[in-house]
Parts: structure tokens; sequence; C-alpha cells
């Protein structure tokens, strides 16, 4: 049944593909409730062939063990969710996020499947959001959902509906968010029968296969070219697992045989006993690679399933990366990022285009609950953003999203809905590590809260700084502050904590991280330094010891000075390092 | 009479009307970048001339300008400061944390400053809440000082933009009366009056973006008055927004930002003029220029309009007629990539100077025009005899690009065509297909210079058909400009449930918003019978982050009853719209009234119908490339073409301002309003 299809028609369903999958972003982010899917976009698509291989989207595919959980019985009509890492082999990550799966059917006949997953703001468990930073099992974070039918042949399943908002703080924003991702989906089914239709059945479906086979052709030649066949590692650490152990060791190590390229973490320390436990499957640790070496060599590369067979995982069981059920999985996030930033570590140890510096090293978070005058419950999530890493390209952004198409919440809406006042909004100054291009900073955000409550936070790079590449420093490390109201002083807590009780007129003080400098910074140009230091963005201090660029008093470059300056720092210092890490790990023993 | 100005990247084009003899004229003049205006006075004149008219019987000039766009996207704006609350000073630099997707997508990312400096944001002493109540108060000595030191610091514009001024304006105010006290010649914008809604980055960029062309907005309206008013020209000057409706020189120089799509307005106003003439309710908008092309839908003679935009990497929530661009057009340059062997075309122009190879000026990569030539699509002297093309240089071009390809010429030039194309199917599918739009129903209307070379071809790849060339293509926008409306919109955001709302704050804010437009329209000189104000009301489910908007007509506004009927109707819409229907509380999130002053129509004479035989019509016959070979291909004048006519593909049409290609198994047949219409043979007939 292989139709040959010609080029034009191939690059036609290519882009009408890509634009249903966008539209799907635009039909979820336009009915859901929760600020987090909506203004922040954390919402992931895709649209699969009819083996639930990933044509279009950016994660990978976890139907097929779907599909052989409910051995082939699958119906036009019927729509699967679940949200359990573990019933899933960790296609998704941690309660929070609800995975919808749709078959799409054209005229009877199974020609794919359309699914997205959406982080919910509240699946229950110990702590409103559900991400209890001091878990020690998955049995604290929330309602489990294996596979399961929502709709059956066109019906919805009322019971799992109802079991499913019966365990949530927030079973209204649920309710619109899950109908969202449906929306989402039937969206894409329609766009996938409206193209069979058009080219026929046939076209359609051997179009996919050769899309698979065109991204995997291009990335064969990548992994010749750039991937060395003598092993490179690269080791990073996550700061703590918010019980008070760490920092966890991540090693990766990168090597090549033949066409096959092995990513091994063996090296990476044992499960943590707290949830930044990341249960990674295999697919899409294989996506992350190939997403990152297309957007670094030729972005307008389709990403999807086709290059899976060009990679080889190592996951060592029992590991950070492979936990046993029923580690806990919630803050897996930190885990997550250091896992990017070993990429970049090891594939940057050799090929310039892939030298990105680290960033603010995961996704903050902020949540705010209580009851308000009213007695109505309210509860806000924000995701914060910090210091995106310096690269080959330029400067990296300050206070900018790492995570793609993230937004910050606008700080009018929140003022809007939530008993909250933000007093301050701004890059951190040196915060960006050093570089010929300069790491964004991290941000500093100050909400003075209006009504009591509990205040929860998730973040890292609180020790362990963003590393900086090529000769780049690393950036500033993340703090938070809390000032009772009445009172000036500042009192430091931790990265990660839950339920701080506070009161009206408490200012919680959220400081991210920045990112690491790319690039010898006594080489970028003085004028550049003196605007970033008239900014506010680097201190003058910083000017002078980081980048050797000294000032006059209108904070303009003293040339001549600088060159002086410079010529003495470089003899000093002579080739600078590849990595600057700013941080030794503390003397361990073996795990084991 | 009315004449309508459209400026372009190369050309200036005018239209006159006449009401009393129903006649029109066309006039083309260079266009001048340094300073429009010369070209504009220029263009006038000429026109005046053609039409044996005195220039003081214009009445109205309706002038679509990209001043605006181009101070934006060229990054040659004012110097504008900027006033925030202390404490949000980073809010444009922050730039709401966005980068692109997908995953990685920062590593390629690139981000422009910003349109006010940082150098030249002060943070203000001072706080609303987002009820509008004031939670530190406006530090009047600090403030001075700030706007003393910011204001000689040799700023051209000044933007005030505290948070939540939407809800309330007063510290906005109060800053601006220090201002006009000590700094009177510097203008100042309010965000509470560009964009009185919430979200603050929105609202801090799209006044910032008011400032950053109002200056030059400014100087430019005035020197095209001088220089008109010199010329002996008395009539009232309007200008196109971006939204297609029209509004006064002085609003435009107060409020530029509402023009930054004022350019691409015209052709789709005059899609939608055409639309409702011809009869064909549904039409692609296919405007297709030397730099790029510019693609809209019409439906039932309407456009969307859109409450936001990007000019550039910046978003402005102005009302816009929604255009979808494309940097590819008859200037852009054909070459092959050193790393993947693959042709490429665009986003690299020509542009005027040098322009294609063909031009003979000096221009030596290959663009889209030259393929068109090699292929014996444009004749090797264009219409009106005033411009002879280099057809050898430009084979030689295509031929060096051919040869990296191992491609010959014709095959070259039929690459470079099909990836041009390509690159303007991807724009027309993200408008039909990607909004669940069917462009097998709808007919495209080929304007802009290069439209009609390339319009059968997209056709035949998006099947839709009819392909619409109309008389004077070259000049469409300026007739669209002749049918604008009087346009603007009015909005207060007010953020309630509608749960327990009391329905008089809704019908109260309504009356202020409606005398607010009375206003407008009386200052537009709007007479009462072309007056006309609609009434809407942007709801959502509660938290929800996008409104729809739904209309309330206006007897349900006299009558001052409650809201059920507009929730219904909400309801219904988001149905509709996205396929489900919540329980959930519905919220209010702005009241919108829209004012209009209609513009009687142009009325034009009817074409006379074709005379005897078609082959009269032919200038010449020459060779022209199809399917792989050369063809005969017979060469028509248009105007030859009366109503009626019928002419088999393949053909080259000429004109004075276009050529239109209509290839084989297709035909052309020249309707009662003189369009060429071109179908598929297959269609029948």
């Amino acid at each position: 049944m292989a139709v040959k299809v010609d080029p034009i028609t191939l690059d036609i369903i290519e882009n009408a593909l890509k634009n249903a999958r966008f539209e799907m972003d635009g039909v979820v982010v336009r009915i859901s409730l929760s600020p987090v899917i909506r203004e922040q976009h954390d919402e992931f698509p895709m649209i699969c062939n009819e083996r639930g291989q990933m044509i279009v989207g950016q994660f990978g595919s976890y139907i097929p063990s779907v599909v052989e959980k409910f051995q082939g019985d699958i119906n036009e009509g019927d729509i699967f969710v679940w949200n359990d890492p573990y019933a899933c082999k960790g296609s998704i990550s941690h309660n929070n996020d609800w995975c919808v799966m749709m078959p799409i059917f054209h005229e009877g006949v199974h020609v794919g499947f359309s699914s997205i997953f959406g982080h919910m703001v509240d699946v229950g468990g110990s702590v409103p959001g559900s991400m209890p930073a001091n878990a020690r099992t998955i049995w604290e974070e929330g309602l489990r959902i294996p596979p399961v039918r929502i709709y059956s042949k066109g019906v919805l399943n009322e019971g799992v509906l109802d079991i499913m908002l019966n365990n949530t703080r927030t079973p209204d924003m649920n309710r619109a968010d899950l109908m969202a991702l449906i929306a989402g989906c039937r969206t894409a089914s329609t766009r996938v029968k409206e193209l069979c239709d058009r080219f026929g059945r046939e076209t359609y479906m051997s179009a996919c296969d050769m899309l698979l086979d065109r991204t995997r052709e291009a990335m064969r030649v990548v992994i010749r070219k750039y991937i060395p066949e003598e092993p490179v590692s690269f080791t990073d650490y996550v700061d703590d697992d918010g019980l008070g152990n760490g920092p966890f060791r991540m090693t990766l190590t990168i090597s090549r045989r033949g066409d096959i390229a092995v990513f091994d973490f063996t090296g990476t320390d044992g499960q943590a006993e707290g949830p930044i436990n990341f249960h990674i499957h295999e697919g899409l640790c294989k996506l992350f690679f190939g997403v990152y070496m297309i957007m670094s060599f030729d972005p307008s590369v389709l990403f999807n399933e086709g290059f899976y067979d060009l990679f080889e995982i190592v996951l060592p069981e029992g590991s950070l990366l492979n936990p046993r059920f029923p580690a806990a999985l919630s803050n897996r996030l930190n885990t997550h990022t250091r896992f990017f930033d070993c990429q970049a570590g090891a594939l940057g140890k050799f090929v310039p285009q892939l030298s990105m510096a680290a960033g603010y090293g995961t996704s903050p978070h902020f949540i705010f609950s209580g009851h308000d005058k009213d007695n109505k419950y309210f509860q806000l999530m924000e995701l914060l953003f910090g210091g995106v890493p310096g690269r080959p390209k330029g400067d990296g952004f300050d206070g900018h999203a790492w995570w793609p198409l993230f937004s910050a919440t606008p700080i009018e809406y929140i003022e809007n809905y939530y008993p909250v006042l933000v007093e301050r909004y701004q890059p951190i100054q040196d915060s960006g590590g050093p570089g010929l291009h300069r790491g964004g900073a991290g941000i500093e955000k100050v909400y003075r809260v209006l009504e009591p409550g509990q205040v929860s936070i998730h973040d890292d790079r609180e020790v362990v700084p963003p590393w900086g590449i090529n000769g780049g420093l690393h950036g500033g490390t993340s703090s938070k502050w809390v000032i009772r109201a009445g009172s000036d002083e500042p009192t430091r807590i931790p990265s990660k904590i839950d339920n701080l009780k506070v009161k009206p007129g408490d200012r919680v003080v959220f400081k991210t991280a920045g990112s690491g400098g790319w690039g010898d910074p006594l080489d970028r140009p003085a004028a550049t330094v003196a605007r970033d230091v008239r900014y506010g963005l680097v201190s003058a201090r910083q000017a002078e010891e980081g980048y050797g660029v000294l000032l006059t008093v209108e904070n303009l470059a003293d040339e001549k000075a600088t060159e002086a300056l410079r010529a003495k720092l470089k003899e000093e210092r002579g080739a600078p390092p590849p990595f600057d890490f700013g941080f030794t790990p503390p003397e361990r023993q073996a795990a084991e | 009479m009315r004449l309508g100005v459209d400026v372009g990247g190369t050309f200036t084009d005018l239209l006159l009307h006449d009401e009393k003899t129903n006649r029109t004229f066309q006039a083309k003049t260079p266009s001048t970048p340094e300073d429009q205006s010369i070209g504009v006075a220029a263009g006038v004149k000429l026109i005046c001339e053609k039409a044996g008219i005195s220039p003081s019987d214009i009445d109205l000039i309706l002038h679509g300008t990209t001043v605006a766009t181009n101070a934006v996207l060229e990054g040659k704006g004012s110097r504008v400061g900027l006033l925030v609350t202390e404490g949000f000073e980073y809010t444009l630099h922050l730039a709401k944390a966005w980068t692109p997707g997908p995953l990685f997508g920062w590593i390629n990312m690139e981000k422009p400053d910003p349109l006010a400096s940082l150098a030249d944001t002060r943070g203000i002493p001072e706080r609303m809440n987002a009820r509008g109540e004031v939670v530190r108060e406006l530090d009047l000595d600090v403030a001075t000082r700030m706007i003393d030191d910011l204001c000689s610091s040799g700023i051209e514009a000044l933007t005030i933009s505290l948070m939540h001024s939407y809800a309330n304006p007063a510290h906005e105010r109060a800053l601006r009366e220090i201002v006009a006290a000590r700094f009177p010649n510097i203008p100042v914008s309010l965000s509470s009056e560009i964009l009185p809604e919430f979200r603050e980055y929105d609202r801090a960029i799209t006044t910032v973006m008011n400032d950053y062309v109002r200056p030059i907005m400014k100087r430019y309206l005035s020197r095209i008055e001088d220089r008109l008013k010199s010329d002996g020209v008395r009539a009232r000057l309007h200008i196109v927004r971006s939204d297609g409706g029209l509004m006064s020189a002085s609003a435009a120089s107060e409020r530029p930002v509402h023009t930054v799509l004022s350019g691409p307005a015209g052709g789709v106003t005059s899609t939608m003029m055409l639309s409702r003439r011809s009869g064909f309710s549904k039409l692609l908008a296919f405007d297709m220029g030397g730099t790029s092309t510019d693609v809209a839908v019409i439906i039932d003679g309407e456009a969307t309009i859109s409450r936001s935009t990007e000019v550039g990497m910046f978003p402005a929530k102005v009302p816009t007629l929604d255009v979808r661009s494309v940097g590819a057009g008859g200037g852009s340059i054909a070459d092959v990539s050193e790393l993947t062997g693959s042709l490429r075309v665009g986003p690299r122009s020509a542009g005027a100077r040098p322009g294609p190879v063909s031009y003979g000026r000096g221009g030596t990569e290959p663009a889209v025009s030259d393929a068109n030539v090699v292929l014996g699509y444009l004749p090797p002297v264009l219409l009106g005899g005033d411009m002879t093309l280099d057809v050898e240089g430009a084979r030689a071009a295509v031929a060096r690009v051919g040869a990296q390809l191992g491609l010959s010429p014709e095959d070259a030039a039929k690459g470079i065509i099909d990836i041009a194309n390509e690159v303007m199917l991807g724009a027309l599918r993200v408008i039909t297909v990607q909004r669940g739009l069917d462009p097998r129903e709808f007919g495209i209307v080929a304007f802009g210079g290069a439209g009609p070379l390339h319009a059968n071809a997209m056709a035949e790849l998006l099947g839709c058909y009819p392909v619409l060339v109309p008389t004077n293509p070259g000049v469409l926008c300026a007739l669209g400009f002749l049918e604008a409306d009087f346009r603007n919109e009015f909005v207060q955001t007010y953020i309630r449930s509608t749960v327990g709302l009391a329905p008089a704050e809704v019908w109260s804010r309504f009356d202020e918003l409606e005398a607010k437009a009375q206003e407008w329209l009386i200052e537009q000189e709007v007479s009462k019978a072309d007056a006309s104000i609609t009434f809407a009301l942007d709801l959502r489910y509660e938290q929800q982050g996008f409104e729809v908007s739904v209309p309330v007509s206006a007897d349900d506004v006299r009558k001052r009853g409650d809201l059920a009927r507009t929730l219904a109707d909400f309801h219904d819409i988001h149905e509709r719209l996205y396929g489900v229907r919540f329980h959930v509380p519905v919220e209010l999130v702005a009241l919108r009234v829209v004012a209009r002053g209609a513009t009687p129509p142009v009325e034009e004479a009817k074409l006379a119908s074709a005379g005897g035989d078609v082959k009269n019509a032919i200038l010449e016959t020459r060779p022209a490339y199809f399917n792989g070979a050369w063809v005969d291909t017979p060469h028509y004048d248009r105007a030859k073409l009366g109503a009626g006519a019928r002419v088999e593909g393949p053909a080259i049409i000429r004109q004075y301002d276009t050529t239109t290609v209509l290839l084989p198994a297709h035909y052309a047949e020249i309707d009662p309003h003189g369009n060429i219409l071109i179908w598929p043979v297959s269609k029948g007939a």
C-alpha cells in the first residue's frame, strides 16, 4: 500500500500537519481556565501516525504502550485520559500533567492519533498544587489515573470524570482545562481527516512515513558529523531533594558507534528520597537529544520519531532518572533541566554550535493559597523565569523563559484575581554570567500578600550555580526571603518549601538564578559592558572584575584604561578554561 | 471629488473619482522614501493634469501611509521617554519573558531593543491596585525631579504607563500636567487613553509605539498639508487606519499607532468592495508587491478585525484588519544554500534599487521577476513602452543559479517561481485551513504589481477559483481608500463577574463611551445621516484568558434591562467557536463602542461589451515556458478586451500597471465590471 508521494505534496502535508499542531495550541489556550496553561502555555500537543509514532509535536510518544494496555480495542469516538507516570513508562512525568489521547479514523479506517497533555493546577494530595516539596512517595502527590476511557465511542464516561474532579481542590478549572485538551485533540482529528480527503488516505499515510524517513536521514548526517566516537562525559548537580539530601550528581557520557549515538547516564546518583526523581521515557530522551541538535543546526527540519533508532539510551535502574515505584516525582523539573544542562555540556565540549551555557535550571514555582474574606478558596500558581544561557548567537536573555512559548502572567492579571500586590519585578544585577555573550540575569519578584494563607516555593540552582562555557563565567544563584509585616528584616527561606504560613502585609522575595556566560568576557566590547552598567544589569565592580572594563564618571567605557587592564588580566589568567562551574562538589562517599 | 493616495515601497498610486461624472482617473509616481510627501504632492499635481481639474476641486484626500510601520520596522523612530510605576522599570526589557518554540527555540531567538531605552525609563513612586484604589500616593516632588531630568535629556516624546491606570488614570493625568507645565513642547501619551485595557506589557508597548512614531507622523502630516496647500489643494486630509477605517489628519498625528497597518488596509477594503460588487461572497485578497505579499480573507463582503497585531517583533494592541504578510515578492532574491545545496527564495529582496537583474539598474542576483522574464511571462517591453527589460541579463543570472543545481535556466526559473509560490501558499493556508476555512470555497483577488503573474498558479495549488484580476490591480489599494468608512473604537476595561453585577453599571459605562464616540464623530465632521454606533461586551468564562466580543443591540442598550440575552449569546458564540460551553460564571472584561461614518460608494461606469473577435486584441505572439516546453503564446492587450470576451489559456494579458498569466487548461472571461475572471477548463463551460 506504499503510495509514492511527490515532494511538493509531501511539503504540503508537512506544513498542514505543523499548522494543525499550532491550531491545537490555539484552541487549548483559548478555552482553558488555568493561568498555567493559558498564560504560560504549559501544554504539549502532538499528532501521530496509526502506529502511534509522533509525526509532529514536541514530546515523545507513549501511545503504543497505551494501545497495548487496551489490546488494540481502540474505537472511533474513544478518548483516553491518564496521569500516572508509572503507568505510561514515564511519558508524562508527574501527576499534575493530565494526558488526553484520541484515535483518528477516516471513513472507518484508523489513520492516527492526536494527543495533548497539560498541567493541572491541582490534582489533590497533601498540599495545594499537588507538588509537596517533602513527599517521599507518589502516594502523597495526588490522584493517579491509569489510562482509562473518558469517552467511549463518543459517550462521556461521567463516572471517570466525577472521580477525577472529586480529587482536586480546583474542580471547575480542571474540568475546563480537560475539555480544552479534548477540544484540541478533536481539532487535530478534523484536520487529519481533511488531509485524507484532499490527498487520499493512502497518500496521507505514506507521507507520514516519508516524513519520518526524511527527519531520520537528516539526523543520521548530523550524528555522523558531530558526535565523536570517543566517549565524552559531563557532570552537573541538582541542589537538593527538599528533604536535606544533596547535591545529586548527574553524569552523561556520549559516544558513537557507526550511525548510532549512545547517551549513557551511568554514574548518575541513585534515586532521591524526596520528589526530584525524573522518571523519563526512553523515547522522550531521544527526542530531547534530537531536538537539541536540530535546533542548533537547522531549525527547519521537522522533528518527529523518525530518528529514534539512531539513539541508544542507558538509564540505570533505581537512579534519579529511572526511579523505582513508588518514588516521589512531583518536583522533577530540577532534574529534568539538569538533564538538558548535561546534554549541552557534553555535546558542547567538541562542537561550538552546540555549546550553550547553563540556564536558571528548573521551572521556579510560586504557589499562594488560602481563603479570602468571603471564605472563598483561592490558589495562585505562577511559574517564574530567570537567565536564559549565553549562546553562540549572542547574549542570553534576562528574566526570560528557558521553556518554549511560556510567558509571564501579567501582574495586572494576578492582582485582579488573587490577594497579592507585586511590589517589584526586575532583573538581578550581576546575576548574568560574564562572557563575550553575557548570560541572562535572574529576576527578583516581590509579592506582598493581602490575605492570610500559605506559600509554597520550588526552585533550584541555589547552591550549584549555572556554569559558563568557552571562557564564559558562571551566573548568579537563586535565593528566597520572607519579610514579615512591620519589619524590614529579610529572613532566608529554602528554595524548596511548602505551606509557609503568611499573614497580610508579609512579603515574599523570590530571586531566580541567572545563567552562564558564553566566550571570553575579556573580549566583550567595552561599550556593550558600559551599556549594561547604565541599564543597571551589571555593576561597575563586575565590569572591572569580570570584564576588565573601566568606566568614566558618565558610565562610558574608558577604552585606554580598559585595554591596559584587559592585557594584564589575560596574561595573569592565560587561556580561559572550557567551563566555569563556580562550585566544588563536596567529598562524597560512593553511594553504593 | 475624492482622491485616494497609497504610498508603497516603490510607487505612489493615486485614484481620483468624480462623483458628478462617475469618472475615475489614475496616476502613478515614484515613491520618495526620504520624504513620502514629495511623491504624494507630485502625484496630486499629475492626476489633476490628467483629469483636467484644478487642485481646489478635490474635496477629500484619503491617504494610506507606511510612515509609522517603516519607523518601527527600521528602528528609526523617535527617542521616547517612559514613566512607569517604581519597581516596574524593566517591563519592556523583560517583554513578558516570552521565548519562541519549539524546545530550545531560544537558541536562535533574536530580540530587538525596546522602543523606549532603559536609560530613558524612570520609576515613579506611586501605585494603584486592580480596583483603581491608591495603594501608594504619588510623590509629586520626586516625580517632578525625575520629569525634569528625563525631559531635558533630549527625548522627543514621553509615554506614561502606570500600573492599573485603566482602572484609575488619576496618577497618569497628574504626571501629564507636570510635564505640560514644564515641558509644553514634549508630546505625551497616556496608556489609559491609548489602550485602557489591563495587561501592563501590552498597554505599555502599544503606548510607547504611539510615541515612537508620533513626532515622525506629525512632521510628515504637516509637511504634506503644507505642500498641498501651496499647490492650491483645499481638500480635507484623512488617514486610513489599520482597521481600514478613516481618521482625520489631526487624530492621526495624536494616535499614529492606529496606522501601523494602514498600508495593506487598502487592498483589503478594495477586496471587500469587489466582493460586494461581483457577488463572490468569499474571496482571498492576494497582494503581491516587490518585497512582500499580504493576504487576507473576506467573507460576506467583510474582513475580520483582529484586536492585536505585531509590527516586527513588537505586539501592538490596536484594531487591525487581519492581514498576514510573508517575505516573498517579485523582488525576492533566489540563491542556493551552501550547506544543504537547496534552492531558497527570499526573504532578501532586491527592492526598488538595484531591483531585479532585468531592470538593468545594477542588480546581479536573480529575483522572482527575473524568473518570470526568463519563462516569457513578462514581456521584454512593458506596456506603455516606458521600460525595457534586460532579458539576456535575467537569463544569465538565473542560469548561474541553475548551474549550481544542475538545472537548465528554464527549470531553474520554474523552481524559483514554485518556491516563491509555496511560501505565499503558506500564508494563504494560515488564514484559511488553519482557521477552519476551506480555500476551495473562495475566489482569489490578484493585485499588487506581481499578483496577477502568480495568482493563477496559486489558484491551481489551492483550488480557489475564480482568479479575479480587477481593472487596475496596480492601484487597487487607492481604490479601497475611496470607499473606506470613518471608524473608531472606544473601549473601557471593566473586569467584574456578571453574577450579581447591576446592569446599570454596564449601561452607564456604555453611555460614557457613546458620548465619547459621538464627540469623535462630530470632530471628524461626519453627518448625522452617515453616522452609526454599535455596542459590544467582551466576555469570557471566569478566569479564561481570552475574551469573546458579543454584540449588544442598540435597543438593548436603550432598554437598560438585564444581561440575560447577551449572556445567552456568549454561550452560543463560545460553543460555535470552540465546540464547548461551560457552566461556570461569566465575566465581563471590557465594553466596546464602535463609531462609524459611512462613505458613499464609488459609482463606476459599466464596461462596454466586447465587439468582434478577441483575436483583434492580440498584440503579438511570443514563446513562453509551460509544463516543461516552450509554447507560442498570444499576448493580449487588456484594454481591447470588452465585457463578455473569452480568452483561452495559455495566454499573457498585458496592461499599463500589470501583467496577467493565464495558464494552460484555464480560460479567462471579462465580467461586466471589467474584471478578468480565470477558471479551470474542467470546471465546465
